[in-house]
């Protein structure tokens, strides 16, 4: 009994300076900022007594704050889905065996090498509207006669940064695929060859459901980067021209630093980690259930009834 | 025993107290200076000086560091809250009503003598005093002007205008010239508010009325925006003026194809350097009714909670010496704020100098007010509206009005 005990004990023994670390590293910070958005806070940090949910009410009956929200909704969304849909066939073509692979590996990583601000910094000298090179390679190629203005308007210009937003993604993502794809067991593959499938049907009911805990993955740790990623569209609009194409970090960025509102900036944190963490548990809950429905329907068929 | 102990206590106490002695005795006072980054050079200018300061008086040390203007902002912010605030630092003048009101700006009343306080041009001063104390020192200035390219003008035969109706019939000569842009307006990130404030005063109005409330509903106001709009619907102006920042308005410019725009003189020293055959020529902004100029300043300020102000405020009348500030303002391509380097030759004969420095007898400064950074994003988020077309002019002002009067409280 007093075995057993202690034997179930040694593994949360073990993991525990990890969550200790985690505590003190993530949590503080996480109490902290819960602390700071129910008070009254100077531009300069100085905490000047509670006001019960005011900065929050403030952030909750700003319409930018709405709008940013539903942006953040389209940029996490299109980003990610965009990022899974071509890093998908990108892995699959790097994981089959061709002469140049190594190379072919490389040019699709570096990218993850160069800081996003730079590659933010770069684009918004490509796009320039009279000397970017964009435009002056689609005038020569003679598709555009007139240079066009990308960041002008809120259109475009999110279009654009979301494009950005997939391409610096991809090799993250393409790497997270790839390890999943060389760990594939071959035997079903020969199987199913031996069978008479087709290479879509290979794909769909082999590659497919073998990756879903890579894809998982990667689309929960995608929509924690993309959904907290200021550089890009920081760099290239700030947010504009008049608002549109903030989202909520790029808002909370302007609030806390250039308008000095210390208690808002920090209620619209805490809202957007609630908002993550949401998602998270119940991405993870809705997975682990569909596992379960699919490993073992039969074992669950007598606690239904 | 207690003999050894006693002598072991007289033996530990002499070296604790030698220890605790020593640094005082060789110690130096460290002055932490936070520097704005106004080009290259402004670094190694402050390292000069501060060098020179510490070969007369090297019992004390100033520990410069170079902050770029974009984030220096954040970078006191955080260092304020953090409790880790520099001693004396530039700051941006529309700061300062925060840092004064918060108590992190010591009023220098008390250090300023007559003398050092009279060195300085009046105009300068006055953005500095809140509440009747001197909150902090213009370090640099600058007023802005109208720049045109002459080759252009003549090209189309046009003359340089003084007014406003000149300027929209010179366009329209300008504009009809191939690949030419007749006034180039900024409509992209920082100073787009600015951009309008040079119309909207010279219109005759103001940023906020004599009540405290928002100016941007008034006529004059409506008249500086009808008119940008009218010359950006005419074709005017370069094409979606939303995709322009204000270096990118001068770029246009430095490569000659645009007829007028409205800049600083930091613009000279960039077209000597890179675009040496430009013809342009510096002129007051056209008026509408009345004359008007946007004076900036940037403020010296201390700190408060500050240990070594003493020492802070010798170096601060060290570096006030005509030899820097005629090198600094030479260097940087700033008006002069101080009487003597206004004085000099440079300032008075040069006519590029001289076309910005006219302005300052009726310069117009950002308004000293709480929440002033807020207010401006208010008045830029409604220019880009009004300039891509998502609301009419009438619309947008007075909605920006009402915006900004709720922010103001009133």
């Amino acid at each position: 009994m007093m075995a057993n005990r202690l034997q179930s004990a040694v593994p949360l023994m073990m993991i525990l300076p990890g969550l200790l670390l985690a505590v003190a590293i993530i949590g503080y910070p996480i109490i902290d900022l819960g602390w700071t958005s129910m008070q009254d806070v100077s531009r300069f940090g100085k905490l000047s007594g509670f006001n019960g949910g005011e900065n929050f009410a403030l952030v909750f009956s700003d319409p930018l704050f709405w709008e940013s929200l539903w942006r953040t909704g389209i940029w996490t969304g299109a980003v990610v889905v965009g990022t899974l849909a071509i890093s998908m066939p990108v892995a699959l073509i790097l994981n089959d065996d061709f002469y140049g692979r190594g190379l072919a590996r490389v040019i699709i990583m570096l990218p993850w090498a160069i800081s996003l601000t730079m590659t933010a910094v770069v684009w918004r000298w490509a796009l320039n509207g009279r000397s970017g090179l964009l435009n002056a390679t689609l005038m020569n190629a003679g598709i555009i006669t007139e240079p066009i203005e990308w960041l002008a308007t809120a259109g475009t210009a999110f279009a654009i940064e979301i494009m950005v937003g997939i391409l610096v993604s991809i090799p993250f993502t393409t790497t997270i695929l790839l390890g999943g794809l060389s760990a594939m067991p071959q035997d079903a593959y020969e199987a199913a060859e031996v069978d008479g499938a087709s290479g879509w049907n290979k794909f769909r009911f082999i590659t497919l459901p073998l990756m879903k805990p890579f894809i998982n993955i990667a689309i929960i740790l995608n929509v924690i980067y993309v959904f907290n990623s200021l550089p890009i569209i920081w760099v290239m609009t700030e947010g504009g021209p008049a608002n549109g194409t903030d989202i909520l970090v790029t808002y909370l960025y302007k609030l806390a630093f250039r308008f000095g509102q210390l208690g808002a900036a920090a209620a619209i944190s805490l809202v957007m980690f609630f908002m993550l963490l949401a998602f998270t548990i119940l991405y993870v809950v809705l997975v682990s259930r569909n596992d379960r429905d699919d490993a073992a329907p039969d074992a669950e068929v007598p606690d239904d009834k | 025993m207690t003999r050894r102990l006693q002598t072991t206590t007289a033996v530990l106490a002499l070296t604790l107290g030698t220890l605790g002695f020593a640094p005082a005795v060789f110690s130096e006072t460290v002055v932490d200076f936070t520097v704005a980054e106004y080009s290259s050079k402004t670094g190694p200018y402050f390292q000069g000086v501060a060098d020179a300061f510490q070969a007369a008086n090297p019992d004390i040390k100033i520990n410069i560091q170079v902050v770029p203007w974009d984030t220096l902002l954040q970078r006191l912010t955080t260092d304020v809250a953090g409790g880790t605030s520099p001693d004396i630092s530039i700051i941006g003048t529309r700061w300062l009503l925060d840092f004064a009101s918060q108590g992190i700006a010591e009023p220098i009343d008390g250090y300023l003598t007559p003398e050092f306080k009279g060195s300085f041009i009046d105009t300068f001063m006055q953005p500095g005093l809140i509440d009747g104390k001197i909150m902090g020192l213009p370090v640099a200035a600058s007023a802005r002007a109208m720049m045109v390219n002459m080759d252009l003008y003549e090209k189309a035969g046009a003359t340089p205008p003084t007014t406003w109706d000149e300027l929209y019939e010179a366009s329209k000569k300008i504009a009809a010239l191939p690949d030419t842009f007749a006034f180039g307006l900024q409509g992209k990130e920082i100073e787009t508010d600015a951009y309008f404030y040079y119309a909207l005063w010279t219109q005759g109005g103001d940023i906020l009325k004599a009540d405290g409330t928002s100016g941007l509903d008034t006529p004059e106001a409506m008249a500086a925006i009808n008119l940008y709009k009218k010359m950006i619907d005419e074709g005017l102006t370069q094409p979606s003026p939303t995709n322009y920042t204000r270096e990118d308005v001068f770029n246009l410019f430095k490569q000659g194809t645009v007829g007028t725009i409205f800049t600083f003189p930091m613009l000279i020293p960039q077209i000597k350097a890179e675009a040496p055959n430009l013809k342009y020529q510096i002129l007051p902004f056209p008026e509408g009714k009345a004359k008007a100029t946007y004076g900036v300043t940037d403020t010296l300020m201390m700190f408060a909670d500050s240990d070594v102000k003493e020492a802070a405020w010798k170096f601060i009348e060290f570096a006030y010496q005509d030899e820097y500030r005629a090198a600094f303002d030479k260097g940087e391509g700033f008006l002069p704020v101080t009487k003597n380097v206004a004085a000099e030759d440079y300032f008075t004969k040069d006519p590029d100098v001289a076309g910005f420095a006219a302005g300052l007898p009726y310069a117009k400064f950002a308004p000293v007010i709480a929440n002033w950074e807020e207010i401006a994003d208010v008045t830029v988020r409604t220019l880009q509206k009004i300039y891509l077309g998502e609301v009419s002019t009438e619309e947008g002002m007075k909605g920006a009005a009402a915006e900004i009067n709720k922010i103001r409280g009133l």
